[in-house]
């Protein structure tokens, strides 16, 4: 068993013992016996070979899927029990997704996309419009409003997927591989919007196979077989310090850890 | 999610398969524009002749003999003399009866009036003064001896000469005799405008057509009675001795032929028949409609079921978004109703079309038939509603995880 804890306060995110089970020709322990904790305004990593559960571990922090066994509580709320209703208004207003494919409504306009969360979340009915115009304009994207995604480019796809996550300024960001499509240029731009909004206090679980995207993040949990394998805290890899008075604030990038295979 | 944000979803879907949206609505297009197009035939076929009959009550019934066509909807009259002179006069002596006015047509070939003669055109018809009892004359009254007439008002303006009260009119007949009447009076037709002209003239002095009675004797006979009731309270128990009288005792009860059936009717009743036979066209109609809107409902279900494996990855986005099932069940939904109400707008609009350019080529008058365009509308979404609700439920049960892999 491996615990990750990130912060030593009120954690967004923590994991029990979590194991989700494939019933193939023979059971496949996508996850197996997970125990992790993010503290808020935290950002991990996690890294691992394909097929090593990176993306189990996030669709069940983003409360897509329920774990078989253990227990996962998203902002407070256990993710096992609660109903189909409920977690689909967990995701819609604490989660914010960001794939690999981007995963944009063809038929649907930048604006029409980034507005999609706000209309399933029948809270903020004032001004969606607007909203989503100003996120737009946030990751740079104040001239492509009414563009479909087939008019624009890969990283310009991606940062509308951004914008998109950010609609109902979710306090979790769940991010997929984000530049996996991406060429490194165009990677430098996601991954420095992802810093602002960590910056800004969301906590950010990233999936990576690259050891570069992984840097820009605090800590890095590396997968195998479905367990975690080992944890790395790389707060001294990188001028986090500054990016400590950035955020005004101190506390959210301590950390304590420990790691046993 | 509120309503005006699914129908903007839907919109934009329905726009972005044009073709298919459009062939998907067709059957109920189809179904809908039928029903339409022949409720507006049928209303202006209806309004064309029932329209301007005097509905007005009177203490007055036909006498005429019917039978049902072999295939086909409705009766058909049978124009035999069947109706002897002792027929009327027995049924003249029964309470209530206040007169019977038998009536028969005469086989006048050509009308002449102040030089100018009409050829087939005008119908003679013989009959007694009793038979204007209850008619409504537009100037003058009943003929009173043997060389006199009572013209309708179509027979009246069928000369440019506008025959009228004192004019002479002469009457050739198939046989070539000839015989001159004076005009009585101008009486307005019951049936309106559909009336062909006609002319009355005494029966007594001119007709002619006879039968072998039952007895073995020789009667003349008509194909046609008018009996006047004392008062409007007596009119039906007159109507029932009167159809007791011919169906039991009568010399027509003998005559008629064997599929032939003795029909005692006012003139509500004959509206009444009319309006069954409408009504009967109808049930008709809505049945192939029935089937046509449920093979449209068939359509927009298959093409919804399309439409959803299509969708599958754009469900599991909206659900990692945050849209719940009810979400997703609404938006399909949403869809589908929309499609079946574009279907039936089109369809209305279509089956409008059509049925005034029936009616204009058929010379009847345009009728809206405002409720059956209601009932489309209404069939138009509950054909949404059904044949979205399985697709949507299956769109609604769509697992995200496996959408998202979905390439
Ligand atoms: N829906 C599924 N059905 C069966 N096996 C699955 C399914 N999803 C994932 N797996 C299996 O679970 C393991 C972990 O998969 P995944 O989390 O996608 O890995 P990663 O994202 O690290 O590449 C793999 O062995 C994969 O084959
Ligand atoms: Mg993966």
């Amino acid at each position: 068993m491996v615990a990750h804890d990130t912060g030593p306060g009120a954690a967004a995110v923590t994991a029990e013992s979590v194991r989700r089970t494939y019933h193939l020709a023979e059971p496949v322990h996508a996850i197996d016996g997970v125990s992790l904790s993010l503290g808020k305004g935290s950002f991990t990593a996690v890294m691992g070979p394909s097929g090593s559960g990176k993306s189990t571990l996030m669709n069940l922090v983003g409360c897509l899927d329920t774990p078989d066994e253990g227990r996962i509580e998203v902002g407070g709320h256990s993710v096992g029990e609660l109903s189909d209703a409920e977690r689909a208004r967990l995701r819609g207003t604490e989660i914010g997704f960001v794939f690999q494919t981007f995963n944009l409504m063809p038929r649907l306009t930048a604006v029409e996309n980034v507005r999609l969360p706000m209309v399933f979340h029948d809270g903020v009915e004032a001004d969606r419009q607007e909203r989503a115009r100003s996120l737009l304009e946030r990751v740079g994207l104040g001239d492509r409003l009414e563009h479909e995604p087939s008019e624009l480019s890969g990283g310009q796809r991606q940062r509308v997927a951004l914008a998109r996550a950010l609609a109902n300024e979710p306090t979790l960001v769940l991010a997929d591989e984000p530049t996996g499509n991406l060429d490194t240029e165009t990677e430098a731009e996601i991954m420095e919007l992802l810093v602002e909004l960590n910056e800004a206090g969301a906590t950010i679980l990233l999936v990576t196979h690259e050891r570069a995207v992984a840097e820009y993040a605090d800590h890095v949990v590396n997968l195998l077989d479905g367990e975690i394998e080992s944890l790395e805290h790389l707060s001294d890899a990188r001028d986090v310090t500054a990016r400590e008075q950035a955020a005004g604030g101190a506390g959210n990038r301590r950390s304590t850890g420990e790691g046993e295979a | 999610m509120n309503l005006r944000e699914s129908l903007r979803i839907s919109w934009r879907s329905i726009r972005a398969h044009k073709l298919r949206s459009a062939l998907t609505t067709l059957g109920v297009i189809i179904g809908i524009a039928a029903v339409i197009t022949f409720m507006v035939l049928g209303g202006g076929f209806s309004e064309d002749i029932v329209g301007d009959i005097e509905a007005e009550q009177e203490p007055a019934m036909t006498v005429q003999t019917q039978t049902t066509p072999e295939d086909g909807f409705g009766v058909m009259l049978v124009e035999t003399p069947i109706y002897t002179e002792s027929d009327v006069d027995a049924l003249e002596q029964r309470e209530g009866v206040e007169y019977v006015a038998p009536q028969g047509s005469l086989d006048v070939v050509q009308a002449e009036s102040g030089g100018e003669q009409l050829t087939g055109v005008v119908d003679a018809q013989a009959t007694t003064a009793d038979r204007f009892e209850h008619a409504t004359f537009v100037d003058g009254g009943p003929f009173d001896g043997a060389d006199e007439a009572v013209v309708n008002e179509q027979a009246g303006q069928a000369f440019e000469g506008n025959v009228s009260v004192g004019d002479e009119l002469e009457l050739t007949f198939e046989d070539g005799e000839t015989t001159t009447v004076t005009v009585t009076g101008v009486v307005e037709s019951e049936l309106g405008e559909q009336t062909p002209p006609q002319v009355f003239v005494p029966a007594d002095e001119h007709y002619t057509t006879t039968v072998e009675t039952p007895d073995g004797d020789e009667e003349r006979a008509y194909p046609t009675l008018q009996i006047g009731a004392e008062g409007l309270d007596d009119v039906d128990p007159v109507q029932e001795t009167a159809v007791d009288y011919l169906e039991e005792e009568s010399h027509a009860a003998e005559l008629k032929g064997d599929d032939d059936e003795i029909a005692v009717q006012t003139v509500e009743d004959a509206i009444e028949q009319f309006d069954d036979l409408v009504g009967q066209l109808t049930v008709f109609i809505g049945a192939v409609a029935g089937i046509a809107l449920v093979v449209g409902s068939i359509g927009i279900a298959n093409i919804m079921i399309v439409s959803v494996t299509e969708r599958t990855r754009e469900i599991g986005i909206m659900k990692a978004v945050g849209a719940t099932k009810r979400d997703i069940m609404q938006l399909f939904l949403v869809e589908s109703v929309v499609l079946g109400v574009i279907g039936a707008v089109v369809g209305v609009a279509a089956g409008l079309g059509f049925g005034y350019l029936g009616v204009w080529l058929l010379g009847w008058p345009m009728v809206y038939p405002l409720e059956w365009v209601a009932i489309a509308v209404a069939v138009g979404t509950g054909v949404g509603v059904v044949s979205g609700l399985y697709p949507a439920w299956r769109g609604a049960r769509v697992d995200p995880i496996e959408a998202l892999r979905h390439e």
